[in-house]
């Protein structure tokens, strides 16, 4: 910890396009998918920040952009106030120490060729984290903590489960003693008793370690578990960013209604008031004018098919990109905070609070 | 699971697991044997293997007319063709292996590079292309007009015969490795590009590279007895199998023996390199690991 005040992360006007070429040999750009296009927001120490949204919305390729996994276009990225898109590779490699990521698919995010015990002393050496004479110790140690057994690190990664699996990538996240882990869809590969165990596993992480987690997700439940804030993104834009309890009592953003509406609701009759999204995303390749939400939207008014909405503090704190945020109805689908009125999401919260990961397993 | 937690399970090792394989571990018994006997040809053969008698073309014990004292018979100019066959192996083998391990070793080296940077892919692989079109027996040649005849010449024309199509294979092998996200996950580890190439890209492709260059043997060994036939390689007198059956077929009609003894031996060779390398891609494999 160099530095104990401000954001650990503050990530400003990042963009990335992708060129699409056309033709094998002279290839030409024939456009650019604005996969990420004009993203902002602070991370603070030990904050869970969710980012939400549809496939294709570019959530992941954020989170790639602030590892530096992927270049971006333009933005700055500060890491604990250091620029992380000015660093030269030794000292990214350096400092990729301090931050991590969790794959979203446990089955390849593991090379199958090492043994567990191989790939979590490999961060430990390259960063000298330990003593070399100590390694095999702290390896033990990292399996203990996520819950697995010391034997397991002779084992290769094809003989566990899922959910084991899943454990061993955030011990290796974890190995490096990490500031910032950007968790890319942790648990959306995982049965749901699954998934409350390895929320559970991060959160108590979280405590003891104080990360800062930029959680991936597009399971509402979970994201209202695990995050103290949410940013809610359409077609590589922050929609809207709020605490979490705001957010889910009262979604400003047009968009942020229609998402909370589509949370699955089994009782008869419900599914009637319910705010149905129409259409597609349109294709990144060229957006919409305006703001690019307003083909779908329910309110969308003449303005905002020629002017882009800023990306805006509300009153109340949250940021929102809508000309008419103030004026949008409360929708009347929004799922209340405590989750009353909707059983079956009411028992998946309970399965995420009981769950709590099995004890650390005897040597 | 419900084995508890205190039992740890014994892991086997590669070599146990490969010696449960009986087809793999007869083949594996034969090529030992094959390999043996070369390296022990000088004290193993009965006769100089470059002598010649005055009973050429003698037919191997099991005719009628054959004698103890040549249990394959003689060739063409009466040398015995036993002897022949184990001076033989010893170059044949040599042949084969060398060209295969440099070939193979640049070719993967060349594949992993191509797959790991984008950016030099299609130069990399027009080069390939243009390489791929020469036949192996054209390289021959003109290896063999650069550094002149002999079993040098006809190494370095395999070897770099073998490069394109292995750098084709492992590129191959190496493109659906690069995009896991467990090569992601070593870069955002903090590895650099050498370490990740060498222990990420090439521990997940030397299987099928392998496998690929247990085959690749096999024909090496076949096109280096062609080279030896056109005169580019092994010169007459010494023994080598490719050579000794193409001089046998000027007899193929009454004495079938001289071509068919050291072919049958480079059929045994190639069968048995290919089942011990099946068997070792499967061993060597972790997942395919029961």
């Amino acid at each position: 910890m160099t530095e104990t005040t401000g954001p650990l992360l503050r990530v400003e006007g990042l963009v990335k396009h992708f060129p699409v070429k056309k033709g094998m040999i002279l290839q030409r750009t024939a456009g650019v998918v604005r996969a990420v296009d004009g993203v902002s927001f602070e991370l603070r120490r030990g904050e869970t920040l969710a980012l939400v949204g549809e496939s294709g919305c570019g959530k992941s390729t954020t989170g790639r952009l602030v590892l530096r996994l992927i270049e971006a276009t333009e933005g700055r990225v500060e890491l604990a106030g250091e620029d992380v898109r000015a660093l030269d590779t030794g000292a990214l490699r350096r400092l990729r120490r301090k931050m991590q990521i969790i794959f979203q698919d446990p089955f390849a995010s593991l090379n199958p060729r090492l043994t567990v015990g191989e790939i979590l002393a490999e961060p430990l050496r390259l960063h000298r984290i330990v003593e070399p004479a100590e390694l095999t110790e702290r390896v033990h140690e990292l399996l203990r903590v996520v819950g697995l057994a010391p034997y397991h690190a002779q084992r290769y990664p094809h003989e566990f489960s899922g959910g084991q699996r899943q454990r061993i990538g955030v011990a290796r996240a974890l190995s490096t003693q990490p500031d910032l882990i950007v968790c890319d869809e942790p648990v959306s590969a995982l049965d749901v008793s699954i998934q409350a165990q390895v929320v559970n596993l991060l959160q108590d992480l979280q405590a003891q370690f104080g990360l800062s987690y930029i959680f991936i997700a597009h399971d509402l439940a979970v994201v209202k578990h695990i995050s103290d804030r949410v940013a809610v993104m359409y077609l590589g834009r922050i929609v809207e960013l709020a605490c979490k309890d705001q957010l889910y009592a009262d979604p400003r953003h047009p968009y942020t209604q229609a998402l909370m509406a589509a949370i699955p609701r089994p009782e008869p009759g419900a599914a009637g008031t319910r705010q149905v999204l129409e259409g597609d995303v349109p294709s990144p390749l060229s957006p919409p004018s305006g703001c690019t939400f307003h083909p779908r939207c329910a309110f969308a008014k003449d303005r905002c098919r020629s002017e882009v909405p800023s990306y805006r503090r509300m009153a109340d704190g949250r940021f929102v990109a809508c000309h008419f945020a103030e004026d949008i109805p409360k929708a009347e689908a929004a799922v209340d905070p405590e989750g009353a009125d909707e059983p079956r999401y009411r028992r998946r919260l309970a399965v995420l609070q009981a769950a709590r990961p099995q004890e650390p397993q005897p040597a | 699971m419900n084995a508890t937690i205190e039992d740890v399970p014994q892991r086997r090792s590669a070599f146990r697991r490969l010696f449960r394989d009986g087809a793999a571990l007869l083949a594996l018994a034969v090529l030992a044997v094959i390999v043996a006997a070369a390296l022990l040809a000088p004290w193993l053969a009965p006769h100089d293997p470059f002598a010649t008698t005055r009973q050429p073309l003698l037919p191997p014990v099991w005719n009628e007319a054959g004698q103890w004292a040549f249990p394959f018979g003689t060739d063409g100019q009466g040398r015995d063709i036993l002897s022949r066959l184990l001076y033989g192996s010893r170059l044949t083998l040599l042949m084969g292996l060398l060209s295969v391990a440099i070939g193979g070793g640049i070719g993967m080296v060349v594949g992993m590079l191509s797959a790991f940077y984008r950016r030099i892919d299609p130069f990399i692989m027009r080069v390939v292309d243009v390489l791929l079109s020469f036949p192996a027996i054209l390289l021959g040649l003109a290896v063999a007009a650069i550094f002149g005849t002999g079993v040098t010449a006809i190494i370095i024309a395999l070897a770099i015969a073998t490069i394109p199509d292995v750098a084709r294979v492992t590129r191959s092998a190496a493109v659906v490795v690069m995009g896991q996200d467990f090569m992601e996950a070593g870069r955002a580890i903090g590895l650099s590009d050498a370490t990740l190439i060498r222990r990420y890209l090439a521990l997940n492709c030397i299987s099928s590279v392998f496998v690929f260059l247990t085959l690749r043997f096999g024909q090496v060994i076949l096109i280096g007895a062609a080279l030896s036939f056109l005169g580019l390689g092994a010169k007459p007198p010494s023994a080598e199998l490719g050579m000794m059956a193409a001089q046998g077929r000027d007899f193929l009609f009454f004495a079938p023996h001289v071509a068919t003894i050291p072919s049958l031996t480079i059929f045994l060779i190639v069968l048995c390199a290919n089942m011990v390398g099946d068997a070792l891609r499967d061993v060597l494999d972790p997942r395919l690991r029961r």
